[in-house]
């Protein structure tokens, strides 16, 4: 049972691996929702000696937004407006694969050594997060849907909980306090963007946003 | 009491707008009321402050030196922008731009903007302060897009998802920063993580102020970190683009600061200074060619707030008295800066563009606004008696000893900026004036706010009040 944190953190990579690859906007919803279940259900795990109300209660949070709210949003969005969604990236498939195993790479050479004092006792989970953020940050910058750029921030906010647990602060108010507001708040605000970008545009590809220049 | 009165009143003012009904009268004169009662809370404590060192209201929200600096520059700034709003925005229902739920819309944000500031910069917990600052993006994303046309959706999206990227960087520090506690479930405060920064490992510590750095400096708009400002402050309602250059800068650099003072305690001031003097002369290098060759005077004044982030940066980079004069310079960037917005946003009701291409003869059709802008520009760039000129000269005073090159370099920049400020302040206020545009100020409000900072800023520059420099002195002593 040990290596169970280990897969749960493998599982939320891969998704962000994968949602970077993904052609269908509703496969990559999909992905995110596998993502989310593996991140509540290593939160879970790592803080079953010592539950808490808080601790419930984030949990609890985390996996309405995740699991329902926001999963519920992008799909009606979708289902509104199929046609028009992009799951263009800036890069083609090989060099968006490229990329993805040089952060890899990089997320686990000697540039990011020192990291491991953050987590001296779970290095492989540790550095599973900070693959998983790069690549999340990565799906921001390279996809040029709105929406994948959306769950690409959502992204991040899991590895950043995997990082948090890996450094042994699944019990810190202010990891959860952190996370519980942020979700709550940026889905709501993204969701009405997401809509107004649309009814603006007519697509949300943002490549469509080129009005701003110096 | 009076703290908590000082946080909530925005909010009220907020919550009471909502339920207003067609009556404009009661919407600004809530938000006016709103600003007003804060910042009479604010003055009120800063001699319980100067006395105590701070403070203290509840666990959740106090005030300090470092904070009451910040606290009495959002409270100045907020009353002078409320009023300010009265002017403009009547001026925008004049010509039909916006109707009456469209102003509603933007009290309500308005005030939750402000309600978001004061609890960030009186969070006692670094935490609370980043739900306070990432409430900031969300609530002024809805300003950004507030004319709902498809540049300014696009402003808004781009600035959400960066900031949104940036804030993320900037909670994955402050959990980092957590971890001076043996005991994870502790609620953190300023306080608690001082005491316990010797005992952080100077490597954590460094990463998590990178962190931090990369966060609350997309706020402040520190170069390469800065993209969202020019779109934001084009097309974001002039009152609004002024709060996010004065106040929303400063409160992002508040956090900086208090970071700083937690990282050199673990890492030594070495690490930190090295990061803001890199992240300021980025900031001044960007901005000062971009200034020169700008073509848009809203975005012109949003590179100017990048450059006095990056003179900012500079002095904390430098220490000793760079750092008082940084804070310094940060009170004197907040007051001349609504008085730019003001007088390009009057130029703006006049000529229906932002482009400076399209704004000619200014001196002709807004003399009064034309004479403010002239100031304004002068105390950006550093001129006598403006109090800027001393706070540049303190700062690259405590650089040259440390940094003769890299200071050098800086003067330079900041000439490139005079240049360029001067070069679009002529091209606009002189000229023949284009046809059909009507001569005269639009309302009285809109000359007696840029007139009130510009007064206050020559004061400032005269003599500093003993108060504010004890205030000063104590806050520097805590970053």
């Amino acid at each position: 049972m040990t290596e169970l944190p280990i897969i749960l953190a493998g599982i939320a990579f891969m998704t962000i691996v994968l949602i970077q690859i993904a052609r269908k906007s509703m496969l990559v919803v999909e992905l995110f929702v596998v993502q989310s279940a593996a991140v509540i259900a290593l939160l879970a795990w790592s803080s079953r000696d010592h539950v808490t109300l808080t601790l419930v209660a984030t949990i609890l949070a985390i996996a309405a937004v995740k699991l329902f709210v926001a999963p519920f949003f992008l799909k009606r969005l979708i289902a509104t407006h199929a046609s028009r969604f992009s799951s263009n990236t800036y890069l083609s498939g090989p060099n968006t694969l490229i990329v993805l195993a040089l952060i890899i790479a990089l997320s686990s050479s000697y540039l990011f050594k020192p990291l491991a004092v953050i987590a001296p006792g779970a290095q492989t989970l540790l550095f599973l997060s900070i693959a998983s953020l790069f690549c999340a940050l990565f799906i921001v910058i390279n996809r040029q849907g709105a929406l994948s750029q959306m769950i690409g921030i959502l992204s991040m906010e899991n590895s950043i909980v995997m990082m948090a647990l890996a450094a042994g602060l699944e019990q810190s108010p202010a990891l959860q306090l952190g996370i519980t507001f942020d979700l709550l708040l940026w889905v709501c605000v993204a969701y009405i963007f997401l809509s107004l970008l649309y009814r603006q545009f007519g697509s949300l590809d943002v490549t469509q946003l080129r009005r701003l220049k110096d | 009491m009076i703290l908590d009165i000082v946080i909530i009143a925005p909010l009220l003012a907020a919550l009471a707008s909502i339920f207003v009904r067609s009556n404009t009268f009661s919407l600004e004169r809530l938000t006016l009321t709103g600003s007003i009662v804060s910042m009479i809370g604010v003055f009120s404590l800063i001699p319980e402050v100067l006395r105590a060192g701070s403070y203290g209201a509840s666990d959740l929200f106090s005030l300090d030196a470092l904070g009451s600096v910040v606290a009495l520059v959002v409270a100045i700034v907020s009353v002078g922008m409320a009023l300010y709003s009265i002017g403009y925005m009547r001026q925008e229902i004049r010509k039909e731009i916006i109707g009456f739920r469209r102003l509603r819309q933007y009290y309500v944000l308005f005030n939750i903007f402000l309600f978001a500031m004061y609890a960030a910069l009186c969070a006692t917990m670094p935490i609370l302060m980043w739900i306070a600052i990432e409430g900031t993006t969300l609530s002024t994303a809805l300003l950004v897009s507030f004319y709902n046309k498809p540049s300014a959706m696009e402003a808004a999206w781009k600035y959400l998802i960066l900031n949104s990227v940036g804030l993320l960087f900037g909670f994955i520090g402050t959990l980092l920063f957590t971890l001076v506690h043996h005991d994870p479930s502790a609620f953190l405060n300023w306080q608690a993580l001082r005491l316990g920064a010797a005992t952080l490992d100077p490597v954590i510590a460094k990463i998590a102020f990178a962190c931090v750095l990369i966060g609350y400096g997309t706020k402040v708009g520190l170069a390469p970190l800065h993209t969202w400002k020019p779109d934001v402050y084009s097309k974001a309602p002039t009152p609004i683009a002024a709060l996010f250059s004065s106040s929303l800068l400063s409160v992002a650099m508040l956090a900086l600061m208090r970071f700083k003072g937690i990282a050199d305690i673990s890492a030594g001031p070495a690490f930190s200074s090295t990061l803001f003097i890199f992240f300021g002369m980025l900031s001044l290098f960007i901005a000062a060619f971009l200034i020169f060759s700008q073509w848009n005077y809203k975005r012109m004044l949003a590179y100017s707030s990048v450059e006095h982030a990056g003179i900012i940066s500079l002095g904390l980079g430098f220490g000793g008295i760079g750092t008082f004069a940084a804070l310094l310079h940060l009170i004197y960037h907040a007051l001349f800066k609504p008085l730019l917005f003001s007088a390009v946003g009057n130029a703006y009701l006049t000529y229906s563009s932002t482009k400076i291409a399209r704004v000619r003869g200014m001196i002709r059709t807004l003399p009064a606004t034309t004479a403010l802008f002239f100031l304004g520009v002068l105390a950006a760039t550093g001129v006598p008696p403006f109090g800027t000129f001393l706070t540049e000269w303190y700062i690259f005073t405590a650089g040259i000893a440390l940094h003769p090159y890299l200071t050098t370099l800086a003067i330079m920049l900041l000439a490139v900026v005079f240049a360029g400020l001067l070069r679009h302040l002529s091209a606009m206020a002189f000229g023949e004036v284009p046809e059909g545009i009507e001569p005269g100020e639009h309302d009285w409000r809109t000359v007696a706010v840029p007139s009130a900072f510009a007064l206050i800023l020559l004061a400032f520059g005269l003599m500093i009040p003993t108060s504010l420099h004890e205030l000063l002195t104590a806050a520097v002593s805590s970053i």
